[in-house]
C-alpha cells in the first residue's frame, strides 16, 4: 500500500494505492491520525487506485471516520469501483458512507 | 509395439531407473507424471537412445534396439522426440527445419518434402510462417513447429518431454490443442507433463513414476481420482490440495497469499475466484486472530474440477468453539463477506478439533 496526501483548498485529498488489508490498515490509520494531529479536519479519500480491501481495511476507514467526526470534521470517499466496490457491497459497508464518483464532486460537497 | 524389459539407467553411482518393464501398444496415449528428479526425462531419453540404458532390453516391433548392430538414426525416426526447449535450428527457416530430416535421412525429394511439410504446418496452424525463422515466432508457435517437424519424419510414436513448461501460460493451450488433435488421429504418444488436467483428458493411460520406476500404471480415472498406492495418493493429493499451517498471530499474510496464488495458477482458476478465495481466507483468519497466540490453525484448500468449486477447511485444536457464532470481531463486515461469497458454511466438532468448512462457488453472483 502507498498513501499520498495533497492539500486542496477545500480538503486534504488522500490517495490510497494497492492493498488495504490486515497488514496495511495500520499504516493508513497512522497517516490519517498524523494529519488530524496537524489540524486537518476535512478529508477526501481517493480509492481509485486501491486494488484490494478486506474487512480490516474497512474497519480502518470507519475508525478514522469516527475520529474525524469527533472533531466535527468531514470525510468523503471517492472513486470506489471494481473489486473494492464489490467488497463494499458484500460487507454491508457501502451503506454507511456516502460514495462519490470523483474527487472533484467530493471536493464540491466539502466546499459546500 | 514397444516392449521394455528390466530397463535400468545409472549415472555413475546414481541409480536413476531400475527394473522398468512395460509394454506400449500402438494408439496408446500415455501421460507420465511424477515428482521432479524421478527419472521421467531419463526414461524418455533411454527409449530414444539419447541416453544409453545401463541394462535391460527395449524392443520395437520385435527389434531389440539395444543391440549394437541397430541403426540408431533409423530408430529415432520411428520415435521422434519433442523437447521442452523446442530445439529448432535457429539458422534455418521454419520450412527448412521441417524438410531437413526427410531430405537428408529419408532421401525424399525436395518437392515431396516441402509439400508434406506445408500440410503439417497447416495442421498446426502455421502455414503462413513457413518462411520465417524460429526467433521470429512466439514460444507457442516454436513448439508447434517442433511438433510439425517431428511429424515430418512420419514417426510411429512421439515422445514429449514437458512440451509446455517453457511456455508463457497464455501459449500453453495452443500447443496442447495440437497434441490433443494428434491423439484423436490415433498417434501413439508418451507425454511427460505437469499439466494434470491435460494429462487426465488426453491420455488413456497414466504412468506415475517414483522410486526409480513406474510406481503406478492405470487409466486416468483411476490414477487421478482413485489412486491405489500410497505415493501416488500423496502426489495427487498435493496437486489438488493446498495445506497451510499457521502457528502465530504474526503469520505472514503475503507469503500465504503467494502460495494460494500459485495453487490457483496450477488449477487454472479464474481471476474472480482467486480474488474471492484470497479475501475469504483473510476474513477467516480475522476470526481466528485472537486465538492464534495459543492455538495453531491448519488450512486446507481443495479444488474440485467436477463441481468447479473450492472447499476450504480450517482445523484448530482446543476447547469447543464455533467462531462463526462466538467471536471477538467488532463488526459484521468480515462475516458478511464470508457469508456472501461462500455456501455450506459449517461447524463440526471432531475429537478435540474445531473444524470450520465452507465452499466457494466458481460462479457466484
Ligand atoms: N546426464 C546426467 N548425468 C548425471 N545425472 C543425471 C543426468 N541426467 C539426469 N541425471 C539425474 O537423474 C535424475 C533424474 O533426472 P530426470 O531429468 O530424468 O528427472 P525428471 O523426472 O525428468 O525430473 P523433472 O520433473 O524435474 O524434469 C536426477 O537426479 C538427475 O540429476
Ligand atoms: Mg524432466
Amino acid at each position: 500500500m502507498n498513501i499520498e496526501a495533497s492539500k486542496e483548498s477545500a480538503a486534504m485529498v488522500v490517495t490510497v494505492t494497492g492493498r488495504l488489508d490486515a497488514v496495511t490498515f495500520s499504516g493508513y490509520e497512522q497517516k490519517i491520525n498524523a494529519l488530524i494531529a496537524e489540524g486537518e479536519t476535512k478529508f477526501v479519500i481517493d480509492l481509485e487506485k486501491l486494488e484490494y480491501i478486506s474487512s480490516a481495511g474497512l474497519r480502518a476507514l470507519l475508525a478514522t471516520a469516527k475520529r474525524i467526526k469527533a472533531k466535527s470534521g468531514q470525510i468523503l470517499l471517492a472513486n470506489i469501483s471494481g473489486p473494492v466496490k464489490e467488497v463494499f457491497d458484500l460487507s454491508g459497508f457501502g451503506t454507511i458512507f456516502q460514495l462519490y464518483d470523483s474527487v472533484e464532486s467530493a471536493l464540491e460537497i466539502v466546499a459546500g | 509395439m514397444i516392449k521394455i524389459k528390466q530397463l535400468s539407467k545409472k549415472f555413475g553411482a546414481l541409480v536413476v531407473l531400475k527394473d522398468i518393464s512395460i509394454e506400449i501398444k500402438a494408439g496408446e496415449v500415455i501421460s507420465i507424471i511424477g515428482p521432479s528428479g524421478t527419472g521421467k526425462s531419463t526414461f524418455l531419453r533411454c527409449i530414444n537412445l539419447l541416453d544409453q540404458p545401463s541394462g535391460g532390453s527395449i524392443q520395437i516391433d520385435g527389434v531389440n534396439i539395444l543391440d549394437p548392430k541397430t541403426d540408431v538414426p533409423k530408430i529415432r525416426q520411428k520415435m521422434n522426440m519433442v523437447f521442452q526447449s523446442f530445439n529448432l535450428f535457429a539458422h534455418l527457416s521454419v520450412m527448412d527445419n521441417l524438410t531437413l530430416g526427410p531430405i537428408k535421412l529419408q532421401k525424399k525429394s525436395i518437392k515431396d518434402a516441402e509439400q508434406k511439410s506445408m500440410e503439417l504446418l497447416r495442421l498446426v496452424g502455421l502455414a503462413e510462417k513457413a518462411n520465417n525463422f524460429p526467433d521470429e515466432l512466439s514460444g507457442g508457435q516454436k513448439q508447434r513447429v517442433a511438433i510439425a517437424r517431428c511429424m515430418a519424419m512420419e514417426p510411429e510414436i512421439i515422445l514429449f518431454d514437458e512440451p509446455t513448461s517453457a511456455l508463457d501460460p497464455t501459449m500453453v493451450s495452443e500447443v496442447l490443442a495440437v497434441i490433443r488433435r494428434l491423439a484423436k488421429e490415433g498417434m501413439t504418444m508418451l507425454i511427460v507433463t505437469h499439466e494434470m488436467d491435460f494429462a487426465r483428458d488426453v491420455s488413456n493411460r497414466v504412468l506415475y513414476m517414483d522410486e526409480g520406476g513406474i510406481y503406478e500404471d492405470g487409466p486416468p480415472e483411476r490414477i487421478f481420482v482413485n489412486p491405489q498406492r500410497e505415493k501416488t495418493k500423496a502426489f495427487i493429493n498435493r496437486i489438488r490440495n493446498l495445506n497451510y499451517h499457521i502457528a502465530s498471530p504474526d503469520y505472514d499474510l503475503y507469503a500465504m497469499n503467494a502460495e494460494i496464488e500459485l495453487f490457483c495458477e496450477k488449477q487454472v482458476l479464474p481471476v474472480k475466484m482467486r480474488q474471492n478465495l484470497l479475501l475469504v481466507v483473510e476474513e477467516m483468519l480475522q476470526l481466528y486472530n485472537p486465538l492464534l497466540s495459543t492455538i495453531s490453525l491448519d488450512i486446507t484448500i481443495a479444488y474440485s474440477e467436477k463441481k468447479e468449486s473450492l472447499e476450504l477447511v480450517f482445523d484448530s485444536l482446543g476447547e469447543e468453539v464455533n467462531l462463526f457464532e462466538q467471536n471477538e470481531l467488532p463488526d459484521e463486515f468480515g462475516l458478511n463477506i464470508i457469508k456472501n461469497l461462500a455456501e455450506n458454511i459449517e461447524y463440526q466438532r471432531l475429537n478435540n478439533t474445531n473444524r470450520l468448512s465452507l465452499i466457494l462457488k466458481k460462479h457466484e453472483k
